[in-house]
């Protein structure tokens, strides 16, 4: 049996193609459908294995990034998430995504009341940089063995913010916080540009790994097409299922 | 009855935007203490139950981030402000966010399609300020006049909540319209006359052709039969004048030009002549002669379709076009440039069967932020500040290319106080296409035939874009109609065009285009042609708000929408996918063989007009052209300050700071950053490289591989312009231009073997009259860079695949002291290159690599003496030579260039540009962190070497060990063994007499200066 990846789209969400490339060289079967099509069909998600909502801008960032794109899910599919993530199944959402898992509520806690969000960057500016993350969370699954990992940052509401204090080093002690900027990119507490559930099943962030698949996309060293650091985090995926799910 | 609720969605957490503080300050000598939005919304329907009420809540506001003000404003007692702004939109006016509030609507039962959404801002700012600067506030930096209304309260007003108890939906009220006919049996002043009341933008002579063409017989007899009047209908005259506008037709380039020169010294010396059609006989020419002459076998389809296609390799086809969006941009910038970019996206989706955006690219031209406070003359009146035109092109084309997912991978921007009048504001779009759709079917190419349906899909339309095409084929003036600016919807495009993509692999509709200038008047007659004939039924059009006109629909450019014949069994499979992709569709008509577009309202037959009239009858103007000679500039006001050139050695220091620190050379990170140049993970060659991810690159380039094309391929995409050295010949500033283009590729390994350009003019008005006393002289300078530009192409062996031109950039308006006043944009000349690049890890970057490896210049330049540069126009009043441009030394050195990169000897490469080898050295350590030690030599210049700026030249890095190999390949060719890496963060230069050091700290934080 193979491991499965949906990749959601549609409504202004771009980073679809680039995400599915990335779980196909991670040796995993991955699926682009667009979101209209999977409310019509929403068991359809049980399907597979991992679910990927990309980065992009849905709904234009109007309103809120993420904001409706969350409202879109929570009617269309709230039940059936409850289900996948039931079954010990795998969520990423990158970017855009991130924000609307958070906005939805899935992270940090699913099922709770909501304790962060995110929104404009301290200069309320977009920005397109490449960043150094440093992580030590044992809890996140997509994560393991990365310590260190250059990845580019793209985004204009990227700054994490929580609803009080204690709710970071709640998340810290957890293992919930993924990772933290080396530099202070965007304002978010903390540094953080990553959060997992407390499975470590779930997991969002801010910056794209998928756009780093191949040291020739990297902005520094020399221009070879031997594999990029962003890989691991699919392959980590990967290998969870090949060892939990299959 | 119709009840409403204003929500004010406020932050827990007060943050400012420091920009616009800085703005204020910069161009309205404002000092604001502090500045900060409040969302706001209103929304309009019957009944606002408890279930709608929170589910309003749960729409609008971020429960973690955000408090929602709706009956009770005391929560603003604690706040720190002294003065609301309250910036709504005009009625018609593209409301993106309450689209979106619509789009989340659809998802709650009690929130049925009856309810009405309008969004809006509220600033609440803190300083000392009179009302009066407040007003100036809210007019000049917070909203746009002609698209936005504006409101302030004091605190003390804001607190109280009269505010929630009134509202105005902004609806377009229009009454009903009949379709009119004009009787064109007048006098030649009145129908003058009749064509600028209209703004058709037709001169006298083709209101004489329409005149005559009504009177014909047999014309008249066809009307008659057709149950139409004899005199032509308003729909029928709006059709002629939006498909014969400059913008749509190009009669400047169409024209006949009798050209003749004074005998000049030092230039280019071209024969009296007369051109018959500069486009046929320049830059078509110059493709097709360059095909044959190289018998180049992947040109697939150039100046036919909506962008140029290429084949790249053995699965894709790419395609390229450039825009200009410089009247919009000038009275809305950020309006303008988002539906400037966003219309070129999608002349990439209407070329062939529908191709997929990977690359955008943006080139500007301004004048710079500080020009009034430099200058001894205010702004013109009514012109935008050139800093608030700056940002708002700026974040137009942010949005635009971020929110549609296509990388900026490449631009420029351009300084010289002669754009204050009009910006230019050049949008380009790299696409992809495969060779074959399934059935096996080519991808280039158009297949509709009669028969097949007319279908619209998109956006809506209004009264928004009305006369676009016509306008932006006048000059700017004072009192330029509101109706033609209006702000995109990258959403609803992004859904079109994913659309597009599903529908082209299904093959779905048999061909498409964009709705650009002219609306579908010149889509649908475009496409009209491949059929010969159509019909449509304008009341199937949806629109915006009731109470068009049929010419209003007609020739409405409202955006996101595109084009499309489908055959009549697909048309079901067709519509259901547009519906399930939240696409509206609507079908207008079909395709038809009778040699006419006839258009309906409903019954009633409101335009029919026989094709051949329409696009082939107009006889081509006759226009002279005489050239005088290179011309001192003359500038609409005088610089306060003059700098003074001393050939110190202390003065290198000094020069070598205030170069980096100009608006054209310093460093437009900031700003460059703020666009996505990395969505759709193929971007190999981004805008900053190295270690410090600082180091500007020259090309953008795009990995093929994600794009369906093979492993390791490549696609380089660079631009050039110089029309800082327009005034003094134009034939030399064509070809400093496309050799700036060029080297910008080689640069990065593209194959200068396989290279394609595209070109962008915009030019002055270039036709004489008594307004435009030097006309003449304009065109002339037209035809020379028409001339270089055949030259340039058949030495570089490389063809044209694309172009278009803007001919009337110059403002009309008055000075502060109610005095006439003209700024007129230098000629501009706008080469974007696309080229081929067969092994990625072949590329090279302009940032050096390691300590001690060695430092060359190659190419050619007289270090002896300054030639006309950057630095001589800052420190010398008169005007210095232009170094010419040995075009075949070039392409030798070019060929050289990739044979060392494929070799793997070059280390690092940079375009010597402007600002000239210091500038090129300061970027090249930059990449990394590095220093560079350098020597200049007995009997050279050093300014000249410096600062010089000809054509050609490139600094180039390597290995020690390499050198002999290096030199033996680039025999023949001027080079200079400048120096060598140091690891010291600093520029050593070594003189005959002296040395000195400069530290990159430094050097940077000059390039850096705001």
């Amino acid at each position: 049996m193979k491991v499965k990846t949906l990749v959601i789209t549609g409504d202004g969400l771009n980073c679809e193609k680039e995400t599915a490339r990335a779980f196909s060289l991670a040796q995993s079967e991955s699926e682009i459908i667009h979101i209209n099509d999977l409310l019509e069909k929403p068991d359809f998600i049980q399907e597979f294995h991992i679910l990927a909502i990309p980065g992009g801008f849905s709904f234009g960032d109007e309103v809120g990034s993420g904001q409706i794109l969350a409202l879109k899910l929570k009617h269309g599919f709230s039940e059936v998430l409850e289900k996948f993530i039931q079954k010990k199944k795998l969520i990423i959402g990158i970017c855009n995504g991130f924000q609307a898992l958070v906005k939805l509520g899935l992270l940090p806690n699913p099922f709770s009341q909501r304790v962060a969000s995110l929104t404009y960057n301290k200069s309320r500016e977009f920005i397109d940089k490449w960043v150094t993350l440093k992580g030590e969370s044992e809890t996140c699954i997509w994560t393991k063995g990365i310590k260190e990992i250059s990845l580019p940052i793209r985004h204009g509401e990227g700054r994490i913010v929580f609803s009080s204090d204690d709710v970071y080093s709640k998340l810290k002690s957890n293992g919930q916080i993924v990772f933290q900027y080396t530099e202070d990119v965007n304002g978010s507490f903390e540094k953080v540009a990553a959060l997992c559930d407390p499975s470590g099943l779930i997991l969002g962030l801010m910056p794209h790994p998928e756009a780093a698949i191949s040291q020739m996309l990297s902005p520094q060293g020399e221009r070879v097409l031997k594999r990029g650091d962003g890989l691991l985090i699919f392959e980590n995926a990967v290998s969870y299922v090949k060892e939990n799910l299959l | 009855m119709e009840n409403f609720k204003r929500l004010e969605i406020i932050s827990k957490e007060r943050s400012p935007i420091k920009l616009l503080a800085q703005m204020a300050k910069e161009h309205l000598g404002l000092e604001i203490e502090w500045i900060e939005p409040v969302k706001l919304y209103w929304v309009v329907g019957k009944e606002f139950s408890e279930s709608v009420q929170n589910n309003l809540e749960e729409v609008f506001c971020d429960e973690v981030l955000e408090n929602v003000v709706d009956t009770d404003p005391s929560i603003y007692q604690n706040i720190h402000f002294d003065f609301a702004v309250e910036v709504s939109y005009l009625p018609g006016v593209t409301d993106n966010s309450a689209r979106a509030a619509l789009d989340a609507f659809s998802l709650f039962p009690a929130l049925n399609s009856s309810f009405k959404v309008a969004s809006g801002k509220i600033y609440l700012l803190k300083g000392n300020l009179s009302n009066q600067e407040v007003e100036t506030l809210c007019t000049e930096l917070l909203s746009n006049p002609l698209l936005e209304k504006s409101e302030v309260y004091s605190k003390e007003k804001f607190l109280q909540n009269k505010r929630f108890k009134n509202y105005q939906f902004p609806e377009v009220k229009l009454g009903t319209k009949k379709v009119q006919v004009y009787d064109l049996n007048v006098s030649d002043e009145e129908l003058e006359a009749l064509s600028l009341r209209n703004t058709w933008a037709l001169s006298l002579d083709e209101m004489k052709h329409i005149q005559s063409y009504y009177k014909k017989n047999e014309v008249q007899e066809q009307r008659k039969r057709k149950g139409l009047p004899v005199e032509p209908t308003d729909v029928e005259m709006e059709i002629l004048a939006q498909s014969w506008s400059e913008h749509c037709k190009h009669k400047i380039f169409a024209s006949n030009i009798n050209y003749s020169q004074e005998k000049i010294q030092g230039f280019k010396s071209i024969e009296k002549k007369r051109v018959e059609g500069l486009f046929k006989s320049f830059i078509k020419r110059a493709t097709s002669d360059v095909q044959e002459k190289r018998q180049l076998d992947w040109l697939i389809s150039v100046f036919s379709d909506n962008a140029g296609i290429v084949r790249f390799d053995s699965n894709i086809d790419v395609c390229v076009k450039v825009e200009t969006h410089n009247s919009p941009s000038a009275l809305d910038p950020y309006g303008g440039a988002l539906t400037g970019i966003l219309g070129v996206n999608r002349d990439i989706l209407g070329c062939g069967q529908g191709a997929r955006p990977i690359a955008n690219t943006d080139v500007f031209c301004f004048a710079d932020g500080d020009l009034t406070r430099r200058v001894s003359k205010p702004l013109p009146r009514k012109l935008l500040h050139p800093s608030r035109v700056f940002k708002g092109v700026h974040k137009g084309v942010e949005d635009g290319g971020n929110k549609s997912g296509i990388p900026t991978v490449n631009g420029a921007i351009h300084f010289d106080d002669d754009y204050a009048g009009k910006p230019l504001v050049y949008c380009g779009t790299v696409g992809v296409l495969p060779q074959k759709l399934n059935s096996g079917a080519d991808t280039f190419g158009k297949r509709q035939k009669a028969g097949d349906v007319i279908v619209v899909i998109g956006g809506s339309v209004g009264m928004d874009g009305i006369h676009g095409a016509t306008f932006s084929s006048m000059e700017l003036t004072e009192g330029a109609p509101a109706t033609v600016v209006q702000i995109g919807d990258p959403i609803t495009q992004k859904r079109v065009s994913d659309f597009l993509m599903e529908a082209r692999d299904k093959e779905l509709f048999t061909s498409l285009t964009d709705n650009g200038a002219g609306g579908i008047s010149s889509s649908i007659g475009e496409m009209a042609e491949l059929s010969h004939g159509a019909r449509i039924d304008l009341s199937k059009n949806p629109l915006k708000y009731p109470g068009l006109a049929p010419f209003e629909i007609m020739i409405s450019e409202s955006q996101e929408r595109m084009s499309l014949s489908v055959d009549k069994n697909k048309l079901d499979e067709f519509l259901s996918l547009c519906k399930r992709r939240g696409v509206q569709a609507a079908v207008l008509g079909e395709f038809t063989d009778t040699g006419f577009l006839d258009v309906y309202y409903k019954d009633e037959l409101v335009a029919s007009l026989d094709l051949a009239f329409l696009h082939d009858s107009l006889i081509p103007m006759e226009l002279k052209a005489h050239w005088n000679g290179p011309q001192e500039r003359s500038f609409w006001h005088e610089e306060k300050e003059v700098k003074s050139f001393n050939d110190s050695a202390q003065f290198i220091r000094e020069s070598f700071l205030e170069i980096l620190s100009r608006p054209n050379i310093k460093s437009k990170e900031k700003w460059v950053r703020q666009y996505d140049h990395e969505v759709q993970a193929s971007t190999i060659i981004k805008p900053f490289m190295g270690k410090s991810s600082h180091g500007p690159n020259n090309a953008g380039v795009v990995w093929m591989a994600p794009h369906g094309g093979e492993g390791k391929r490549a696609l380089a995409i660079s631009c050039g312009m110089c029309p800082q050295i327009s005034h003094i010949d134009t034939y030399v500033m064509t070809q400093y231009a496309i050799d700036e283009a060029v080297r910008n590729f080689i640069a990065n390994g593209g194959n200068v073997e396989k290279a394609a350009l595209v070109d962008n003019f915009c030019w002055p008005d270039p036709i004489e009259s008594s307004k435009n006393p030097d006309g003449a002289h304009k065109l002339a300078q037209l035809v020379r860079s028409c001339e270089a530009l055949y030259d340039t192409a058949l030495v570089y062996g490389m063809p044209f695949v694309s172009g278009k031109d803007s001919m009337k950039n110059d403002f009309h308006g008055k000075d502060e002291n109610s005095q006439q006043i003209k700024i007129s944009i230098p000629p501009t000349l706008l080469i974007t290159a696309i080229a081929d690049i067969d092994d990625c890890e072949k590329i090279t970057t302009s940032d050096f690599k390691e300590e001690g490896e060695l430092i060359f210049v190659i190419g050619s330049c007289n270090y002896q003496k300054i030639n006309a540069s950057e630095f001589s126009r800052l420190y010398f009043k008169e005007e210095q030579e232009v170094e010419e441009v040995h075009l075949e030394k070039n392409y030798s050195l070019y060929q050289k260039i990739n044979e060392l990169q494929r070799k793997k000897i070059l280390r690092s490469v940079h375009d010597i540009s402007d600002g000239g080898v210091a500038t090129a050295l300061f970027e090249s350590c930059l990449g990394n962190n590095l220093g560079a030690e350098i020597k200049i030599n007995e009997g050279l210049n050093p300014f000249a070497l410096l600062f010089n700026e000809s054509s050609g030249r490139f600094l180039v890095s390597l290995k020690r060990e390499d050198c002999d190999t290096f030199l033996q390949i680039i025999e023949g060719h001027q080079y200079l063994e400048l120096g060598r890496i140091v690891n010291d963060s600093s520029i050593k230069i070594n003189l005959p007499q002296s040395q000195l050091s400069l530290s990159l700290e430094n050097l940077e934080k000059a390039w850096r200066s705001e």
